[in-house]
């Protein structure tokens, strides 16, 4: 409803998106123009220029995108989804000239788990998840299903993957746990009939599919590590290999590569290796050309005939491969899950920071490139904050540490132990730099002092707990300190906002509401200031005496979970849990602007210290930024 | 511990490429080119330039590189033009016979005898061991007091006095004149008493008119006569108090 609503105010304009999710199979593919590359991000599909790297936002689905595929000629693009159990996941056909919706298919339950177009652009051929089991093929350009089938026996798992032969539009392959199929379509009749590839004594879980180009053969890679090869004609197991060197955490992804004459396979592991093999005769024996990557590859794509292909990782990475020298380089890289904070350096608009699991990432801004990466291995990083004068970084972490960086380097400067004993949620440091106010799970308010000593005839940092305040029963969410340094505020989840004195170390105000507070942001004339949460409310209270002054309803669903205020007081800026990006008047108190973009729940909104963009950050990693609609009066 | 590290030092460093001066073009340029473009080379069309050939007679001949003898040179004494002219010989006969009885040794001595001896040059001596130096230009010795008209006023001066005198003359002449251009009339003496004795007479020949009249005034004719001659005769005696009151008279012109 919400969204409907939306479109009636002026939009904000999109600059670009940093992000790319990796997890889908296949998620990343190189357009046949060999100019674009097309992957999605939650809710969108991205077409991006290789070279000037402009995007351009396919936005149409209702939940995060789960499958993408091409056609061969370039025209049609589709995506498939994933929605909530019960619910029906659109499969979405797309104009790749136009970048507009050509249909919408509506059918598989819950998810759709594949996808595929026939060579000729005439059929679709759709795979449903675990909770819908089915195959089924459409007419692109009737725009209509021709038939659907289960996609395998009772007795196999799901099917995963699914492509069409090369040289016949009615000829296709599935693949899947324990399960290996051909199927031919027979149109008069609307049916698909499958014959089952027999394996023989092998058991294999298939995750990818790779054609040859006569379609003599088809290959495939499983879970096992290895590959088969399967004669077309008799649907009969060929080749299994490389016996030896398997390839650890299976086969994800496969391609066939034909150089000088011969065919030799492009293999992407679940380890992160990105290896290629010889052909069938020698039961696909390893070269020399292999590669490892952080994380695993999740997708391969060549780009033309193959002198470059590219490579997506489940860890958000997009290398670009040279095939000839087999070198690898960085093209793009993302959050691969939830970003939970994001700050600028005060004032340098051309760098920020990004948090969230197991990394501290900072960023370059005209060029969207990261510079700096802090590694934290299986801890997820809360809040953070930089120094005033940037030379330290100061991160919350779930395991209850707070961390101390050096920002240039990303070497750690000093690390508070148990700080929170469920973890800290939330940072700030005052002023000055020497003092930090943490929020914890457990609903505490402390204050660190981080001093330098003399120890061992070496100069060490120091710290040490100043205070413990304890009023709040829940999560602290947010804590933001005052200008001045005599207060701070903390929002908490058990419905509290209280105002502290950091002199006293006492609570100068509380505010009560009936929500989970999310976020606050004070005013810059330090008087009022504004809070949000699952109430979907933004309220705002007066700092002396915390009385509310006025509540405002920001969302029509989903909670609010990002705040911030402009440098001359006068808009405001949430988003939440509804995917919008809104941006108010602060006195008079409604809506002038609206940014839809986030595929997914807007975690935290931070307007440039120059106010000349916004950078908004979401749960599905992505970062967003946004043109800043109105220009400074400086 | 480290050195202090500076989130803003991540921030990729702009390369700032010095742009290398242009590169130097000739501004005579055009014009080679210009000439370029002309068919004719004058060095082509010319030919290499027309000297006489070198005669075969003065090939390099021996010695002839090596420093010579400077040239002979005919002996001369160093005072041979000064030389009177040699003494005439014994045998020498006279030109036509003539013979001087001059007795030229005695009278060589005649005349130095009675000559006025040369005076000394004065001279003075200013160190112990007697450095000379004249006399006449150190100023010891009182030339100009020695001189006929030492003390007198130059004549070019009295000349000078003389002029300025003779100038100032004519400009204060020349300003009375102006200044008599400019002022009023003076009445001179006489004129003076020649006015004094017409108005005199003038009121005279009224006072007698007055005189003449009858004693009693019973027509208005009469009085009107009387008035105007008492009013003549008043008019006649207030300018003759004026003029014989004041000696000088100015007429305002």
């Amino acid at each position: 409803m919400s969204e409907r609503k939306s479109h009636e105010f002026p939009q904000l304009k999109l600059e670009s998106i940093i992000g790319f999710n990796g997890r889908s199979p296949s998620g990343l593919i190189v357009h046949p123009d060999r100019e674009h590359i097309v992957y999605h991000l939650g809710y969108v599909v991205i077409v991006e220029n290789i070279n000037t790297q402009e995007q351009t936002l396919l936005s149409g689905h209702h939940n995060d995108v789960s499958c993408l595929t091409v056609s061969k000629s370039g025209r049609y693009l589709a995506s498939g989804q994933i929605i909530y159990m019960g619910f029906k996941a659109d499969i979405i056909v797309w104009n790749y000239e136009t970048k507009d919706i050509h249909c919408r298919f509506t059918l598989h339950k819950v998810k759709v788990q594949a996808l595929d177009i026939s060579p000729n652009d005439k059929y679709l051929l759709s795979l449903g998840g675990q909770d819908d089991g089915s195959v089924v093929l459409w007419n692109i350009s009737a725009k209509e299903a021709i038939c659907g089938s289960p996609a395998q026996a009772v007795t196999a798992g799901v099917t995963l993957c699914g492509k069409f032969a090369n040289t016949s539009d009615l000829l296709f392959m599935t693949g899947g746990e324990y399960c290996l199929r051909i199927w031919d379509v027979d149109l008069k009749n609307r049916k698909v009939r499958p014959t089952e590839v027999n394996l023989g004594p092998y058991k294999r879980i298939v995750q990818c599919i790779a054609v040859e180009e006569d379609d003599s053969y088809f290959y495939c890679g499983t879970t096992t590590g290895d590959i088969l090869c399967v004669t077309m004609k008799t649907s009969t197991l060929n080749v299994i290999g490389p016996q030896k060197k398997m390839f650890s955490r299976g086969v994800q992804s496969l391609i066939l590569v034909k150089t000088g004459g011969h065919l030799e396979l492009l293999v992407g592991a679940g380890d992160g290796t990105v290896a290629i093999v010889k052909d069938k005769s020698t039961k696909f024996q390893r070269t020399k050309n292999s590669h490892k990557l952080k994380g695993s590859i999740m997708s391969l794509s060549l780009r033309g005939a193959g002198h470059q292909f590219f490579v997506g990782t489940d860890t958000s990475n997009m290398y670009r491969f040279n095939y000839m020298e087999f070198t690898c380089k960085l093209l793009n890289t993302g959050h691969s899950s939830a970003v939970n904070d994001i700050i600028f350096p005060a004032g340098v608009p051309k760098l920020f920071l990004t948090c969230g699991a197991e990394q501290i990432r900072v960023w370059h801004t005209p060029s969207q490139k990261e510079l700096l990466r802090i590694v934290v291995n299986n801890m997820t990083c809360n809040a953070l904050d930089i120094a005033k004068d940037g030379s330290v970084i100061v991160s919350a972490w779930n395991d209850g540490r707070i961390r101390g960086y050096y920002p240039e380097s990303g070497k750690i400067m000093y690390q508070i132990e148990n700080a929170h004993n469920r973890g800290v949620t939330s940072i700030a440091f005052m002023s000055d730099a020497k003092r930090i106010v943490s929020g914890g799970g457990e609903g505490q308010v402390r204050v660190w002092e981080v001093s330098t000593g003399y120890t061992h005839k070496k100069d060490v940092i120091k710290t040490g707990l100043v205070e413990s305040m304890k009023e709040h029963k829940g999560c602290v969410t947010q804590i933001k300190v005052f200008p001045t340094d005599q207060h701070c505020v903390s929002v908490s989840t058990d419905g509290t906002c209280i105002i502290w004195n950091l002199e006293k170390f006492q609570r100068d105000a509380v505010l009560f509401a009936n929500t989970l507070f999310q976020c606050a942001c004070i005013h810059p004339d330090c008087c009022q200031i504004l809070t949000s949460g699952t109430d979907r409310n933004v309220a705002y209270w007066e700092v002396v005496d915390g009385l509310q002054i006025r509540s405002l309803e920001g969302a029509k669903s989903g909670s609010i979970n990002a705040l911030d205020i402009s440098a001359d007081g006068k808009y405001f800026i949430t988003g939440g849990d509804d995917h919008l990006l809104k941006m108010w008047n602060y006195d008079e108190g409604n809506v002038i602007f609206v940014g839809i973009g986030h595929g997914g729940s807007i975690k935290r909104v931070k307007i440039s210290p120059d106010q000349k963009f916004i950078i908004s950050v979401g749960e599905d990693g992505a970062i967003l930024h946004w043109a800043y609609p109105i220009k400074s009066e400086s | 511990m480290p050195e202090k590290e500076y989130i803003t030092n991540l921030l990729p460093k702009e390369e700032t490429t010095q742009s290398k001066p242009l590169r130097y073009i000739s501004k005579h340029r055009p014009q080679v080119a210009e000439e370029e473009k002309q068919s004719k080379r004058p060095a082509k069309t010319m030919g290499p330039a027309k000297m006489p050939v070198p005669s075969t007679k003065n090939y390099l001949k021996k010695h002839s590189k090596e420093p010579g003898l400077p040239e002979k040179k005919p002996f001369k004494y160093p005072d041979d033009e000064r030389k009177r002219p040699p003494i005439p010989c014994k045998k020498d006969v006279p030109l036509m016979g003539l013979k001087s009885n001059k007795n030229f040794v005695t009278e060589n001595a005649l005349e130095n005898v009675t000559a006025i001896p040369r005076k000394p040059t004065k001279i003075y001596c200013d160190t112990r061991k007697g450095d000379k130096h004249l006399l006449q230009p150190s100023g010891l010795e009182p030339n100009y007091v020695q001189k006929t008209n030492y003390g007198e006023v130059p004549p070019y001066l009295k000349k000078r006095e003389e002029e300025m005198k003779k100038a100032q003359e004519q400009y204060d002449a020349y300003i009375s004149e102006h200044v008599k251009q400019g002022a009023m009339k003076h009445l001179s003496e006489e004129e003076r008493e020649s006015i004094l004795a017409g108005l005199k007479k003038n009121w005279e020949a009224v006072h007698h008119d007055y005189q003449g009249m009858s004693v009693v005034t019973d027509t208005i004719m009469k009085k009107n006569i009387k008035e105007r001659l008492e009013m003549m005769m008043k008019q006649l005696e207030r300018d003759i108090e004026i003029i014989e009151r004041h000696k000088t008279i100015y007429i305002a012109n």
